[in-house]
């Protein structure tokens, strides 16, 4: 008989605890006053809901192993959902059913790919992970997910929302970086392909904010600065939005699960919120080049494409955007997955392949500004192309940020809930 | 005869069937789907809301959370909970100040072009709501309009989208004026004439005639036109979202958006969603009592 681990090889670290504890989490705070001093803080953090969850409100068992770089994950395969046989040709006259999110893929690429393959292909777009997976897993029946986000690649697959992939149709995938080859999210690539790599760093107007972070000894403290009261943002992200109160408080492990440091950074982002009246908000790629905002956290992807935000007479060049030189900064990227509803999975690896290409690359790059991890995709070809303005080349992600940057990844449960409740705080300015 | 007179109720009541099919698939089935989730558990591994249909299994977890989250002794919605009320309170009075002579003038004294007027206060819901604060946003910018004009004043310039109440109020304000203004000029077009030449025949003066006469009669209508107005404001987050985005105005609306977007958290979301309802309803309540006193008292 199947079992749900047939196959399985995996290791990494559990998401979530088990009940004589991993000994490697240290979520929770100890008994007693440490978690009530944390729960109760200076601005008073809501009674946290999911650590307060008896058993008896808990659905489901099991658990998720934590992709780390020091502990990669060989996902398992299972029953009943196998990749696609090799050899197949590509379905004819089909519509490839696509879920991006918005804003995420250049049309032209698209149209492109369904004429090379005689197709129509539908995009239906959605503005979080959070509402994709609970549309995949109310049965909403997709070929294609473009922009999965590594932290939720063990949902997908336990929840065996993805098929494995057949590497055979993929052979654009020698265009790829060769991290992206054997990703520790995905050993042996057996559920995704790169899609987008972007990194978190700050974005200013150099015409009104005469501070360089380059040369600041603290850059990501940048935006405690008063007299910039009502210019700074940073974005309406809990994980970027913590992270921002870790880094300016010198901690570069972004999935901490100590609750002394969650506690602090969200010290600091209610001290931020006080001192510049701060703007929590996600367009501030525009609100930065149109002179609204002076100062915010954003991604490298958006500022990149910041020339198409510019007020009329203003030039690109007033945009700044600075990530630590050293790369120790938060570095992410984004997958492809072929969903198991795919009702044209052939034309679905081809839409991954197409998307691998670098003519194809670039043209997508163009109009989102993200880059993807391609061996051909460099500062150089960018700029030469007039992709990407001389003065926003900090924008530029290089193989060696996901070797020494810091990535968000998927948290234990508990620790999760503990980012969550500080940032709920933080942006209801409690 | 006698059959004749079973089919007329048979009649009146199959009238209202498709309201009640309408109101049961729009209305109650969502509200227990929100009320599953809220009373519902928490699959741990997906961090995914599931829903309890069956009340003999729901849990209580999720609205002892949303409880301590207000009157506990860590509350953190009890001041959202005050702001949104003091914001709601006061851009339903601006409303009043401003929505209220603009009606009483297009009732008593637009004339022939009370059509023309009208049409320009029903205007601004051709453009949907998003467009109208995108627009604001524009115009509230440093360099925008607004700023323009007052610097010909020798004023500003202000950084009205800088995170600031007074920006949010107002366009609470902006947003749901309209409502009220048509409300209460269809309540004040309706005053009897007779009632007000009754007055000044009886001697009193414009500013008398207005206090004894014009307004107890437009008490209905202005209880009527807040109530539709205070109603949105109270779970209003997008407003908020485009004019400020500072933390300082969050209201209950981006309390409940931002717990319904948090995985894990959907579950709180959906009660405090269902205790916003609630508080909706006394307002509502209190209309039905006020309309009925009145019918019965004339």
């Amino acid at each position: 008989m199947a079992h749900p681990r047939e196959g399985w090889r995996g290791h990494g670290v559990p998401r979530v605890r088990s009940a004589e504890g991993s000994g490697a989490l240290h979520a929770s705070p100890p008994a007693g006053a440490g978690r009530r001093a944390f729960l109760t803080g200076s601005a008073a953090l809501a009674a946290a809901g999911l650590l307060a969850g008896c058993a008896s409100d808990i659905a489901g068992t099991g658990t998720l192993p934590l992709p780390r770089p020091r502990h990669p994950v060989t996902w398992p395969a299972f029953a009943g959902n196998a990749a696609i046989k090799p050899g197949r040709s590509p379905e004819q006259h089909a519509t490839l059913q696509v879920y991006t999110w918005e804003a995420y893929i250049n049309q032209d690429v698209v149209n492109a790919f369904a004429k090379k393959f005689k197709c129509k292909v539908q995009i239906t777009t959605f503005n979080t992970m959070n509402e994709a997976l609970s549309k995949l897993r109310s049965g909403l029946s997709y070929d294609v997910l473009v922009g999965a986000t590594v932290d939720v690649l063990g949902q997908l697959i336990e929840g065996k929302l993805v098929q494995p992939l057949n590497h055979g149709y993929l052979p654009n995938i020698a265009n790829a970086w060769p991290d992206f080859i054997n990703p520790f999210y995905d050993q042996g690539w057996q559920y995704t392909v790169p899609y987008t790599i972007y990194t978190t760093g700050l974005t200013w107007r150099k015409d009104k904010v005469h501070e360089n972070p380059s040369a600041m000894a603290s850059p990501w403290a940048m935006p405690w600065q008063p007299k910039y009261r009502g210019r700074v943002a940073i974005l309406d992200d809990y994980r970027e939005g913590i992270s921002l109160g870790l880094l300016k408080n010198g901690v570069h492990d972004l999935n901490t699960t100590d609750y002394r440091q969650i506690g602090a950074a969200r010290k600091a982002l209610e001290d931020l919120t006080g001192m510049v009246n701060l703007k929590i908000s996600s367009t501030e790629y525009t609100q930065v080049p149109a002179g609204e905002t002076w100062i915010s956290t954003a991604w490298s992807g958006d500022m990149a494409a910041a020339a198409s935000y510019m007020p009329k007479g203003v030039d690109v060049s007033v945009v700044g955007y600075w990530f630590p030189a050293d790369g120790r900064g938060p570095v992410a990227n984004d997958t492809n997955v072929i969903l198991s509803s795919a009702t044209s999975p052939v034309l679905a690896h081809e839409f991954l392949n197409f998307f691998l290409d670098l003519d194809n690359v670039l043209n997508n790059i163009s109009w989102n500004g993200y880059m993807q991890p391609l061996t051909g995709v460099t500062p150089k070809v960018l700029i030469d192309q007039q992709i990407l303005p001389p003065s926003l080349t900090s924008t530029v992600v290089t193989p060696a940020y996901f070797r020494r940057g810091v990535s968000e990844l998927q948290l234990p449960v508990d620790a999760d809930a503990l980012w969550q409740q500080a940032w709920l705080v933080v942006s209801n300015g409690i | 005869m006698t059959a004749k007179k079973a089919t007329a109720p048979r009649f009146w009541i199959a009238l209202a069937v498709p309201g009640m099919i309408w109101l049961l698939v729009l209305f109650i089935v969502p509200v227990y789907a929100v009320l599953a989730i809220a009373m519902g558990k928490l699959d741990q591994m997906l961090e995914a809301p599931v829903a309890v249909w069956s009340p003999l299994d729901w849990s209580s977890s999720n609205v002892i959370d949303v409880w301590r989250d207000i009157f506990g002794s860590a509350s953190f919605a009890g001041p959202i909970l005050a702001r949104t009320i003091a914001y709601t309170a006061i851009a339903a009075l601006v409303c009043l100040l401003i929505g209220y002579p603009c009606a009483y003038f297009v009732a008593r004294f637009a004339g022939r072009r009370k059509g023309l007027f009208l049409v320009l206060l029903i205007a601004p819901f051709w453009i949907s709501y998003m467009m109208r604060m995108l627009a604001w946003i524009d115009l509230l910018a440093t360099g925008g309009y607004v700023n323009k004009a007052l610097g010909w004043l020798g004023i500003g310039p202000v950084n009205w989208l800088g995170g600031h109440s007074v920006t949010v109020v107002f366009g609470l304000v902006y947003g749901y004026i309209p409502y009220l203004i048509m409300v209460l000029f269809a309540g004040l077009d309706r005053i009897d004439g007779s009632l007000l030449e009754a007055g000044r025949d009886l001697g009193l003066g414009r500013v008398r005639t207005f206090i004894h006469v014009t307004l107890p009669l437009s008490r209905q209508p202005i209880l009527t036109g807040l109530l539709i107005t205070v109603l949105p404001m109270l779970g209003d987050y997008y407003t908020n979202q485009m004019l400020s985005g500072a933390a300082h105005t969050s209201m209950i609306g981006n309390l409940i958006q931002g717990q319904l977007g948090t995985p894990g958290l959907e579950g709180q979301g959906a009660v405090l969603s269902l205790l916003l309802l609630l508080v909706l309803l006394i307002p509502m309540v209190y209309y039905v009592i006020a309309t009925n006193r009145e019918a019965a008292s004339r």
